[in-house]
């Protein structure tokens, strides 16, 4: 037994997780909160992940970079809230299928606009030794960076007067209207916060996965079975999901292979589904 | 009030629903209507299909093939025209999207009767496009790098094929690097086929093949693939990533400090803008056997260059699939002034009589039995201004393989794709 | 205004006056048009009738989405993953077919459509029989579809002469034949055509067969509402399961024809791009219309034919995303929706229910006519139904707390109580639908506590919901038949019984109006006769009186007295009178538990009773 290999994998295989979370929460967010399955969501990461790019190509610093990317792709997140989502409340696969039509779209243009392939930007701060061998320590930043969103939003979601506001309205939207709770604007605001979460990722993940218009598409996709098969739980769900799914296909494919890996996720969604109709946190009591 | 009443259904939404129908099937018929042909007309140039990605993720490739097709037709046309008549391109985008190669492919045959079919990058787009050539006996040239081992009686390949790329590039690189290859290839046929060409040229050449990796086009993440190479200690690491995710690789790869310890070879780096596009210290050091370089030196090349520049500007690099399609455009016109004719058969007579050609990249010659090209092949290293230094010329490189698995003098009815033991 | 309700369906659609000249069979238009069609079809240039019949093809997926999606209500985002399968299986067959047989195509073809149709009945199980939610079925229906692409990128095998060659894909596939024999002739581009068109219109024809049979009839209720047609004691999984593989083998058929068409067969065939482009082709057609998928399919292959020749280069897909997001905002019932809106608009049509409001507003129930279809058929005899400490939880709270009561034929039995009693959990724990937490319940000695609702139903157990539950955009004939259809030998004896039933609450005037248009009062009455019509042995009404007028109050009340002496009635009520009309044995229920029984009378003086009703404390302590 491999005793240095096991650890690396095991390195690896949390932040192949973290960087699926840091990927998937604000889906999870969007999901939990307004029902909707953002099919546009890989897109949205592109978004934010090509406006750090064009940042940093004109001196702006790395982090900065994030901040921005994060801000702009909230700012349009929240334009096409109200311009297209806002008028199909109700309905969930008009929603879904508008979404993806807004995918495509963003996808051609960012290809008309950048070009299919496109500048990297090397991996900063160096790496690290780990048990024989090497792992970029940005990596590992990533973790904390994944841990951090997901508290920031568990609070973010149960601390905040917003937080507790927009779980009323999911509870409940008649009576939160009849309270005088603007369900619209609420819902604008969720979708924003969502959207600048993969704005986030999109910049954050840059010297990993480096800009290009399908970046989003491989993230996405596990994205959705994962949030789909976490269920009602928004963080806790989520990262239930993301952890375990994550790390298995990336602890198969290290020691198997990548394909494998792949089909191991989605076939153990398919598994959870079959199991937990409604997601794996259906019967949870602990809400969030 | 209609005359002709459906509506006796049970629902109100039936009738409607069936009033609705009448006219669906109204505007069916008018609109086959509206295609009723113009009637036909006999026209005096000749005319070649072009089916190349000109938009979407394929569009390097596409744009600078379908160029060089134009420039090559342009040539053709100021040396006079073929048989008298001029060449005519009739062009289409196929958008990187593998369902218009077939639509366009019919198209082309049945409404343009383009006398050959110039198209496709990816071996998929080849596969759809060939059947049609066939059925419409109709010359199919395919100009790309690819997996090798197509043999087919209409198809003709002026791409190099990995065997071809492989055989002088293991050599070369176990005499550099040392006889400890790992190999990292994208998980479908041309990564798989190359993988088992090296596993092969290594043996040849007393090397051992120490780990292999197969990854998924989608993915971006390649911590694991470097975890498993620095396990592995290689001598020299064969790469094949494909898609918008190879400069990844690339950088991961350059990043994890691993171009110090080891070799790294590919035969598509530089292929395309790979070189321009990733950053300067993960080009440099990079090995590739290519049949084309912009920057040999030999009269035709100059030539070439100078056109092309002329005609294009000074912006991109000329990838290699462009002066593969300028071959093979040159090579149809060969054939059709030595056969007098522009008939399929004539021409595929003429074709597999042994044409040679003076190309940009050197003397090339279609090798009548396997209808591949025997050309030269180049071996070039990344330096860190993100260009390459020639390294190596290894001129009159045979497809074997190809020779050695496909004969259409003798077995013309050949439609097939012969892949090596294991694959 | 007063008339007397009027009697024709065809006088009751409005607007129109009755000089219809001509009376044409329904199914003529198809027919029709595709013969029309096919005449046309020599005169087309090859090229184009090559092109147009691929573009077919692609409007027989989009018939099969539109057959589960359309009519069934279940997004299925798998159906290019049956449209690969069964191209791939079909193609695989007919390589090795050709040195044989001169028209591989002819077994191709059907292999195709049975692999498509079997893919289906699998994913369908997953989906249906395992009850998964909405969103769920979708998502899961993507995943396979996902799944297949990324497993055929990397098959790379052989099966007998056929190679499937991984992302290469499969090429040299026979095509159409015309002919039997080994030395047949290819089609040509223009017979290839017809040949596509002959097949569309059989298919097409088909679904529309179908959709209009007695089992496309149950399938239009279970889109309406899934819940009531189980309540009605369908099992929807398996209609649900059985469109759903019809629906797979229509997109394998057309996978194999595609094949065939091009020669030629690729992983790409999974790809997210293919798979969005399949909700276009219905939602363009208009999502309720069978005919509209081969619209939408046409409309969008040449469109992109028109754009990807040059006129806007790479922007098709683009134009397409577009055009998805404009379909669902604006017209999201299609093109041809949008038409039919329009030419409404145009011909100012006014409200069918606007004209027959006299009609409703003097309709009568005839109490015994209902009494007696209920009671019709052979007698059934003794019926018990034995509930026994019956148990259900929510969180903390437990509606109903180890509840035992039996039920039989005889008297009907009334459950009062006040508020938060508990009184319709528990009824909804007797009729099955809510899952019990412990408990159980026998019907004529047989344990059917585990048993899903429409089990429950078909063994004889009739459930009126406290909110009327109707097929509101159905006729009031149609939620009648389909209700009767169940119990009834076929679809004619179904309609016989519906005017019947219409008859008895007198309903006759608006029998082809939408249910939703009746008044709330009227709603509860169709509901009943609903559930009477398909003469149960046990009835379980919750709220049965609420928005009736005082008079309809009285004539339910007879209706259920009378027919408490043949079958097992249990009513849920709140109004007093009401019960003492009913005249049965009651029982009140406090705080989930039985709490007293006896007569109405003798509850009514009953000091502990009036406690818990008036919230004292005088004779039993509050909690």
């Amino acid at each position: 037994m491999d005793w240095n290999y096991l650890l690396q994998a095991l390195v690896l295989a949390l932040t192949s997780a973290a960087i699926l979370l840091i990927a998937t929460l604000g889906l999870g967010v969007v999901f939990g909160l307004m029902g909707v399955v953002n099919l546009a969501h890989g897109e949205f990461i592109m978004f934010g992940a090509y406006t750090a790019l064009t940042a940093t190509q004109h001196g702006v610093p790395f982090w900065l970079a994030c901040v921005l990317a994060a801000a702009f792709t909230g700012v349009f997140g929240a334009a096409v809230e109200r311009l297209l989502i806002a008028r199909l409340y109700g309905r969930l696969l008009d929603t879904m299928l508008v979404t993806w039509g807004i995918g495509l779209v963003m996808y051609q243009c960012a290809v008309l606009l950048f070009g299919t392939v496109t500048p990297g930007i090397g991996m900063p701060l160096g790496s690290v030794r780990i048990g024989g061998g090497v792992v970029s320590s940005y990596l590992l930043v990533l973790v904390v960076i994944a841990a951090g969103l997901s508290v920031a939003l568990y609070l973010l979601l149960t601390r905040t007067g917003y937080g507790v506001l927009a779980r009323a309205v999911v509870q409940d939207r008649t009576t939160a209207a009849a309270l005088g709770i603007d369900a619209r604007r609420l819902s604008c605001i969720t979708f924003a916060i969502g959207s600048a979460s993969a704005g986030l990722a999109g910049a954050v993940l840059l010297p990993v996965i480096p800009a290009a218009p399908n970046m989003g598409f491989a993230l996405a996709i596990k994205g959705f079975l994962a949030v789909v098969a976490a269920g009602p739980a928004i963080v806790s769900g989520t990262v239930l999901s993301v952890l375990s799914l994550g790390s298995g296909s990336a602890m198969v494919a290290s020691y198997g292979s990548r394909v494998l890996g792949d089909l191991l996720f989605f076939g153990a969604t398919l598994l959870l589904l079959c199991r937990f109709p409604l997601g794996v946190t259906q019967g949870w009591r602990l809400k969030l | 009030m209609t005359l002709i009443d459906f509506s006796h259904a049970p629902s109100v939404r039936d009738a409607r629903r069936t009033r609705r129908t009448s006219l669906l099937h109204g505007l069916l018929l008018a609109a086959c209507c509206a295609l009723m042909p113009a009637a036909a007309n006999a026209a005096d140039p000749v005319k070649v299909g072009s089916i190349f990605d000109l938009t979407g993720g394929l569009n390097i490739y596409g744009l600078q093939q379908s160029r060089a097709l134009r420039l090559a037709v342009d040539d053709i046309n100021a040396q006079g025209g073929l048989l008298g008549r001029t060449v005519e391109v009739v062009q289409a985008d196929a958008q990187s999207e593998l369902n218009k190669y077939p639509q366009y492919a019919n198209t082309m045959v049945m409404r343009d009767r383009v006398a050959a079919l110039f198209g496709g990058l990816t071996s998929s787009a080849r596969e759809a496009v060939r059947p049609v050539a066939r059925r419409s006996n109709t010359l199919y040239f395919y100009s790309s790098l690819y997996e090798g081992g197509v043999c087919d009686s209409h198809t003709f390949l002026t791409g190099p094929s990995a065997s071809q790329q492989l055989s002088v590039l293991i050599r070369w690189a176990v005499q550099r690097y040392g006889k400890r290859i790992y190999v990292m290839a994208a998980d479908y046929n041309f990564g798989t086929i190359s993988a088992a060409w090296v596993r092969e040229y290594a043996r040849q050449a007393g090397a051992e093949v120490v780990g292999v990796e197969f990854l998924p086009l989608t993915v971006t993440d390649y911590s694991s693939t470097i975890q498993k190479i620095e396990a592995a200690r290689p001598s020299f690491v064969f790469a094949l990533p494909v898609g918008a995710n190879q400069t990844g690789f690339m950088e991961q790869f350059a990043a994890a400090g691993l171009g110090q310890r080891m070799g790294i070879v590919s035969t598509n780096f530089g292929s395309g803008n790979q070189q321009i596009v990733v950053s300067p210290q993960a080009t440099a050091g990079v090995v590739v056997s290519l049949p084309y370089f912009e920057w040999i030196d030999n009269p035709q090349n100059k030539a070439f260059r100078s056109a092309w520049r002329q005609a294009y500007g000074e912006k991109e690099p000329i990838v290699e699939a462009a002066v593969d399609v300028w071959n093979a455009a040159q090579l149809w016109a060969a054939a059709v002034r030595k056969a007098g004719a522009f008939d399929t058969a004539k021409v595929r007579a003429a074709l597999e009589s042994g044409l040679e050609l003076k190309a940009p990249n050197g003397p090339v010659a279609l090798v009548p039995r396997s209808h591949h090209l025997r050309q030269s092949m180049y071996i070039a290293q990344g330096n860190a201004q993100r260009g390459f230094d020639l390294v190596a010329h290894i001129p009159d490189v045979e497809p074997v393989y190809e020779n050695e698995r496909c004969d259409l003098l003798k077995q013309p009815a050949q439609a097939t794709q012969f892949t090596p033991a294991g694959t | 205004m007063s008339s007397s309700p009027s009697s024709t369906p065809v006088a009751s659609a409005p607007g129109r006056a009755p000089a219809a000249i001509l009376r044409l069979p329904r199914w003529l238009p198809a027919p029709a048009a595709t013969c029309a069609l096919l005449l046309a079809v020599p005169w087309i240039e090859p090229y184009l009738a090559n092109t147009i019949a691929s573009w077919l093809i692609a409007g027989l997926l989009g018939l099969s989405l539109a057959l589960v999606w359309g009519q069934m209500g279940f997004l299925s985002l798998g159906q290019t993953a049956l449209y690969g399968l069964g191209g791939y299986a079909g193609s695989v067959l007919a390589i090795n077919l050709a040195p044989g047989l001169g028209n591989p195509l002819l077994l191709a073809a059907p292999f195709g459509a049975l692999v498509g149709a079997l893919a289906a009945a699998g994913i369908g199980w997953v989906v249906f029989y395992g009850r998964l939610g909405q969103l769920q079925g979708t998502i899961l229906t993507y995943t396979c579809t996902l799944i297949l692409w990324t497993a055929s990128v990397s098959l790379n095998a052989g099966i007998g002469r056929a190679r499937v060659g991984g992302d290469n894909g499969m090429s040299d596939i026979p095509g159409f034949v015309a002919g039997l024999g080994l030395d047949a002739p290819p089609m040509t581009p223009n017979q290839t055509l017809a040949c596509v068109l002959v097949v569309c219109a059989l298919v097409y024809l088909g679904c529309r067969w179908l959709m209009a049979s007695s089992f496309g009839r149950v399938v239009q209720g279970i889109r309406h509402s899934a819940e009531k047609t189980e309540l009605l004691g369908y099992d929807t999984r398996r209609f649900q399961l059985v469109l759903f593989a019809v629906s797979g083998a229509i997109a394998g058929l057309a996978g194999t024809l595609y094949a065939a068409w091009g020669a030629y067969i690729s992983p790409s065939i999974f790809s997210a791009q293919e798979a969005l482009l399949v909700p276009i082709y219905v939602l363009a057609g208009g999502i309720g219309s069978l005919a509209g998928a081969f619209l939408g399919a046409v409309l969008v292959g040449a469109l992109s034919f028109w754009l990807g020749g040059g006129a806007a280069g790479g922007q098709a897909t683009l134009i397409l995303g577009l055009c998805l997001i404009a379909l669902v905002l604006f017209a999201p019932r299609g093109l041809a929706g949008m038409a039919g809106s329009i030419a409404r608009g145009l011909a100012r049509q006014r409200m069918p229910s606007a004209v027959n409001a006299s009609a409703l507003q003097h309709a009568s129930v005839n109490a015994e006519g209902l009494a007696r279809i209920a009671s019709a058929g052979p007698p059934r005899g003794r019926v018990a139904f034995d509930a026994t400490a019956l148990i259900k939880r929510f969180g903390g709270i437990v509606p109903v707390n180890a509840v035992s009561r039996s039920f039989a034929e005889g008297r009907a039995a009334a459950l009062i109580g006040p508020n938060g009693a508990g009184k319709s959990s528990f009824l909804r724990c007797c009729s099955g639908q809510y899952r019990l937490d412990g408990g159980t319940i026998t019907i004529d000695g047989r344990d059917v506590t585990r048993w899903p609702l429409f089990r429950r139903v078909q063994a004889g157990a009739g459930i009126k919901t406290q909110a009327p539950l109707v097929y509101a955009e159905l006729s009031v004939h149609e939620n009648l038949w389909i209700a009767a259809h169940r119990v009834a030998r076929d679809a004619r004896q179904a309609a016989v019984a519906a005017d019947e039933a219409l008859a008895a609450m007198g309903l006759q005037a608006v029998a082809r109006l939408p249910a939703g248009s009746l008044p709330h009062g009227g709603r509860q009455w169709l509901d009943i006769a609903m559930v009477l019509i398909q003469r149960p042995r046990i009835v379980f009404l919750d709220e049965p009186a609420a928005g009736m007028s005082g008079e309809e109050r009285r004539a339910l009340a007879r209706l259920l007295a009378t027919l408490g002496s043949t079958l097992a009635v249990v009513v849920v009520e709140h109004d007093m009178e009401f019960v003492k009309q009913l005249g049965g044995h009651v029982s009140v229920l406090h705080q989930g538990q039985l709490f007293a029984e006896g007569s109405i009378d003798a509850l009514r003086a009953d000091e502990r009773v009036l406690d818990i009703y008036l919230g004292r404390n005088a004779h039993v302590q509050a909690h």
